[in-house]
């Protein structure tokens, strides 16, 4: 199955529009030269006719193809990265979100202290008092790359700060993803499809969202190296060189020391090598691409820290070692069918391949079940059984990336992409071969997982701007090119005499010939040209309003720090709430180094960022049941979370309330998800049903119920808050967020005191006091002695005493008359 | 004394034979009674008051009433099984007059009736939020009794037995044709199957499948159908096929734009399918954007239509 790229008319490239020139790219070519090669090669053919230098190589076809391929790549890059400057320009070149933090922060140490020391790095300042070993359990390639760039820019004497560097990182990488989905999209179907495809993913929302400037996450990098591991293995199953084999290898390395998801490409790439089998599309290319990318990525998978020996002891990469195995006795078997009759070679070939998938099958049920092979882990089994989180682990399902994905939330992130990428899958089976065969796959198990979690719309974007590329450079193939042809005919003229002064371009004739045939059919039962033109129109201004909406999306969706929150007031103008920076910086000093913060884990990694002290959880869920001590903290009682408290040292207490200026994104709403960790962990204190209504509601007024509107962090939320009065048509103590006037007004701390409150009331930090010298008694004292607090005086004596006067009011101390109001 | 704990042992002898029968008793208002209310106990009692009746028409009942078997059972045949917990049950229609003493309005209600004291507050099961799953239920008993049923669930066969056919079906016809096994090779098929899932995933039918919405919603004030659902949230089933509808008649758009230009035939019948491709695609696509604008709020882009 020849790749059947539709019927060309690349001479036409000389005329002047871009995007004639861009639909006949790549068709003269036949093999798998780049664009520099093509051009190399042409120029040095011999050409006796035209003039020599510069202009000769612009008139040659593959001269131009590469200047507009060059110009469109970078074109694409540049747009890529302004678009994704949009919080930059509003705000300031800052760190965004949660788990960024993290990560610049050991950027931050691996630039300060150097990598062998950031590989031992024990960070004691997280997960208190149990510590973290940061360079075994993060996957380093982000923290490296960017430790890399901001060393040799420094070594050039360009001093950049290490945080500048993070925050342009991403956008700077999203220009190499869409080079390398060009290099892919070219290898699967053409130049055309490929230029596009680079510039959809360039600007795609789905793919920004993960990547704006100051989203320094490893998902920005690594989306890059998966587009190019997948790249160079298409490279490598066309080629069957080992050379292309190892380059895929070390990107697959490269891949595996950025992100996690890197599981995606050991499962998907022994799915496409499974499928060649059954399609019976063996070949040598394939076993010794396969091979040698099972075993030095294997290898080389393993020489992360945090990987370690998980690739050949866990179910997620148990796969690609069956595939390996079954490969191995199907290239076996093929070996001795040149030694066997057909009828033998058949039995044979049957129960060998049936054998050894079963024993494979076998071994890995018995390994995982003696437990030298981990079982699924909790994440990727989610993804499977789609009920599973819900109901055994609470972490995972309270995070909103895990959340299955609507219809809205595909159209919003890939717009007409969604609706069109199907069509390119299409023209892919329908003309399938090698390669088509990966990108389908990886096209319905992208959209799958895309399906069951909203996190995983970062891998389905690279494919369907590939395919819908695909889709949109068909129908532009057909529509734009035709006509712009018929209208240069002497351009098509002349490049055939050139074709004929070039007898010992005997290659390229053989092409130019049997094309020109179906040329001079073609225009006979052309569709006409108004009809093209319109085709045309409407195609450019749907990619046209694809274009806008990326833009509107980025600026409005993707582009918020949500360090720094920006309100608009009626009249336009724009109010910075920088209250999360307030704080932090409030605590970095004012109080004392070693001090230890807790909150819920959300905000750890804020805390040690910017605030550098020392939390008790953190962003990295790895402890649930530290997590649930937290939780339970936060939702007993003042005097039993002091206890939890004191047993953990806490010194300051932090928390997050929105009830001021209305931010939904703050502890109260996220309480629930305490309460149902801690209940998971301390099923005996905390009880889920306890902070309900009797009808079931979750209430902050006065319906709610005693146990909440007593728990710590309802009363650390609404400490004071009843004294104050928004605004005149409300109450005082009325909680914008949740609409309710709260129900407990009058709170008093035993054993905290409040330390800061930032401005717009967001973060609330309460110191937590130290115990009393003496304790004091929860009862009154016992009385031994009764002494009588009067003496016995008679009455006759104090009459006499004093005079006495009939009907005298008779005080009584420490009673209070009653009295009534009028 | 002696009579009462005559009185005592008779009643728990009689509950474990016919527990020995069947794993719930129903009961009407004098065996409630006797069983539930009357004091000499020393054993905790589970009831569930529902209402089975067909003319009752309570659907959630029955459902209710297949999981509070399932429970019963695994406690009937567990290890642990002993006299101290049993479980009741009291129709409406057999036991009107417990439904009146409890001043129980809606059914069905679980109630837990303690060895000792009266029921609490946390004795009646909190149907509204948790659900009525058997495994709540269990934890729920966990909490109240002490007693820990691991439920056991007769295993769902019917998955199994449909896969197992659904293999051999497509076994047997691999077979029966495997003279001529064409039809595997066949691209249309597999590119068929394979942009099912795709619009499948891309429409949001996962989401339906893990949240189970309403398949549309019915105004209960005007008796107004809305297919589509107001929030960016959530979405109808309705409304989820409508889309998968729609992404479909897009591709199927560019397809026929693609043929229009690459086949050979009658010009004047490509022209036709290139128009009908081309407005398939246009038309189907503002539509689509329509319906995304009205569900996203402040959306300002449209095409064609508003």
């Amino acid at each position: 199955a020849e790749p059947s790229a539709p019927e060309s008319k690349h001479k036409s490239s000389l005329n002047s529009s871009p995007w004639s020139g861009l639909m006949a790219l790549g068709n003269s070519r036949h093999g798998h030269h780049g664009p520099g090669t093509q051009s190399a090669s042409s120029a040095a053919a011999p050409k006796p006719g035209p003039p020599a230098g510069l202009s000769g190589g612009l008139s040659q076809p593959a001269g131009w193809q590469s200047l507009l391929s060059f110009t469109i790549l970078f074109l694409a890059w540049l747009a890529g990265f302004s678009s994704r400057l949009f919080a930059v320009i509003r705000f300031e070149s800052i760190i965004h979100e949660f788990d960024p933090w993290f990560n610049y922060r050991s950027t931050h140490h691996l630039a300060s202290h150097g990598f062998y020391e950031f590989l031992n790095w024990f960070d004691e300042r997280a997960w208190y008092p149990l510590g973290r070993i940061v360079g075994g359990t993060v996957y380093p390639g982000l923290m490296i790359t960017a430790g890399l760039i901001h060393w040799i820019l420094n070594t050039l004497n360009i001093t950049v700060h290490i945080r500048d560097v993070c925050v342009f990182l991403a956008p700077t990488f999203s220009g190499l993803t869409s080079i390398s989905t060009f290099l892919l999209t070219r290898e699967l179907w053409n130049q055309g499809a490929g230029l596009l495809a680079a510039c959809f993913i360039a600007i795609v929302p789905g793919y920004i969202s993960r990547s704006v400037a100051g989203s320094f996450d490893n998902e920005g990098i690594a989306i890059f190296a998966l587009q190019f591991t997948y790249y160079l293995w298409v490279k490598s199953v066309k080629t069957g060189s080992v050379f292309w084999t190892m380059c895929c290898c070390l990107s697959y390395f490269y891949m595996v020391s950025a992100w996690g998801g890197y599981v995606f490409i050991i499962n998907l790439i022994p799915l496409h090598v499974f499928v060649l089998l059954l399609m019976q599309r063996y070949s040598k290319r394939v076993y010794i691409a396969y091979s040698t990318f099972y075993i030095v990525g294997l290898i080389l998978s393993m020489q992360i820290p945090f990987v370690g020996f998980q690739p050949i002891r866990t179910s997620e990469h148990m796969a690609a070692a069956g595939v390996f195995a079954l490969l191995q006795a199907y290239a076996f078997l093929q070996y001795l069918r040149d030694r066997l009759t057909k009828q033998e070679f058949q039995t044979l070939f049957f129960l060998g391949v049936s054998l050894a998938a079963g024993a494979v099958f076998l071994s890995v049920i018995y390994l995982t079940y003696t437990g030298y092979i981990a079982p699924w882990s909790g994440r990727f089994y989610s993804l499977w059984d789609t009920g599973y989180a819900k109901i055994h682990i609470p972490i995972i399902a309270s995070v909103s990336e895990h959340q299955p994905t609507t219809w809205v939330s595909f159209f919003f992130d890939l717009h007409i992409l969604v609706c069109t990428f199907p069509a390119g899958l299409w023209f892919c089976i329908k003309n399938i071969n090698d390669e088509r065969v990966f990108v389908a796959l990886y096209a319905i198990s992208a959209v799958y997982f895309a399906g069951v979690m909203v996190r995983l719309m970062l891998t389905l974007t690279p494919v369907v701007c590939m395919l819908s590329a695909i889709a949109f450079s068909n129908v532009f193939e057909h529509y734009l090119g035709d006509d712009m042809k018929r209208e240069n005919p002497p351009v098509e003229d002349s490049s055939d005499e050139d074709d004929k002064r070039n007898p010992g371009n005997l290659y390229d004739k053989a092409g130019k010939v049997r094309k020109h045939v179906t040329e001079q059919e073609k225009p006979e039962e052309g569709l006409g040209p108004n009809i093209k033109s319109i085709v045309t129109m409407l195609m450019l201004m749907l990619l046209m309003m694809f274009a806008v909406h990326c833009t509107w999306v980025t600026s409005n969706a993707y582009s918020s720090p949500s360090v720094v929150l920006a309100s608009y007031n009626h009249d336009g103008t724009r109010n910075i709430l920088d209250d999360f920076r307030e704080a932090y910086f409030w605590l970095r000093q004012n109080t004392d180094e070693h001090a230890r913060v807790m909150s819920w884990w959300d905000y750890g990694y804020q805390i040690a960022g910017m605030a550098n002290r020392t939390t008790l959880v953190d962003n990295n869920t790895w402890n649930n049941s530290h997590i649930a001590l937290v939780g339970k903290a936060m939702s007993s009682n003042e005097t039993a979370a002091y206890k939890i408290m004191r047993s953990l040292d806490v010194d300051y207490v932090l928390v997050i309330f929105g009830g001021v200026i209305g931010y939904s994104g703050d502890d109260i709403n996220k309480f629930l998800w305490m309460v149902r960790i801690a209940e998971g962990e301390h099923p005996k204190d905390i009880r889920e049903g306890d902070y309900f209504t009797q009808q079931g509601e979750f209430r902050v007024d006065k319906a709610g119920s005693p146990t909440l509107l007593n728990c710590l962090m309802y009363k650390m939320s609404y400490y004071r808050f009843g004294e104050m009065q928004l605004d005149f048509r409300t109450p005082p103590g009325f909680d914008r967020t949740r609409n309710a006037e709260i129900g407990n007004k009058d709170i008093k701390f035993k054993h905290l005191e409040e330390a800061f409150t930032s401005e717009h009331w967001l973060v609330r930090i309460y110191k937590v006091k130290a115990p009393d010298n003496r304790e004091t008694l929860g009862h009154k004292p016992r009385v031994t002695n009764i002494v009588p607090k009067q003496k016995y005086l008679s009455k006759k004596t104090t009459k006499r005493k004093r005079g006495y006067v009939k009907n005298k009011l008779v005080f009584k101390k420490g009673k209070k008359t009653s009295k009534k109001t009028v | 004394q002696k009579k009462k704990e005559n009185l005592l042992a008779e009643k728990v002898e009689q509950l474990m034979e016919w527990s020995s029968r069947r794993s719930i008793f129903r009961m009407n208002g004098d065996k409630f009674r006797k069983f539930v209310k009357a004091p000499p106990r020393n054993y905790s009692m589970i009831v569930m008051f529902t209402a089975l009746q067909p003319q009752r028409q309570c659907s959630v009942c029955r459902q209710a009433n297949e999981e509070y078997q399932i429970l019963a059972n695994s406690w009937r045949y567990s290890s642990a099984f002993c006299n101290k917990l049993f479980f009741g049950m009291v129709d409406y229609d057999e036991g009107t007059d417990v439904f009146q003493q409890l001043n129980m309005n809606s059914a069905p209600t679980f109630m837990h009736f303690p060895s000792k004291g009266r029921p609490k507050r946390a004795d009646t099961f909190d149907l509204q939020r948790i659900g009525f799953a058997a495994e709540q239920l269990a934890k729920w008993i966990a909490d109240r009794t002490d007693v820990h049923i691991r439920v056991f669930r007769p295993p769902n066969y019917s998955g199994t037995i449909a896969l197992a056919l659904l293999v051999s079906l497509v076994g047997g016809l691999l077979y029966l044709r495997r003279n001529n096994l064409e039809f595997i090779y066949n691209k249309t098929g597999w590119a068929m199957v394979s942009l099912c899932i795709v619009f499948a995933m891309t429409s949001g039918q996962m989401w339906n499948h893990i949240r189970g919405p309403p398949y549309a919603h019915k105004n209960p004030h005007n008796g107004q159908v809305s297919y589509i659902h107001g929030s960016s949230q959530a979405q109808f089933v309705a409304e989820s096929h409508i889309i998968l509808v729609l992404n479909a008649a897009i591709t199927m758009g560019m397809v026929l734009l693609n043929e229009a230009a690459t086949s050979k035939g009658d010009v004047g019948k490509r022209r036709i399918i290139c128009l009908v491709g081309l407005g398939l695609v246009v038309f189907f696509f503002s539509f689509l954007l329509s319906i995304f604008r009205s569900k996203y709020h402040g959306y300002p882009y449209s095409f064609l239509i508003k």
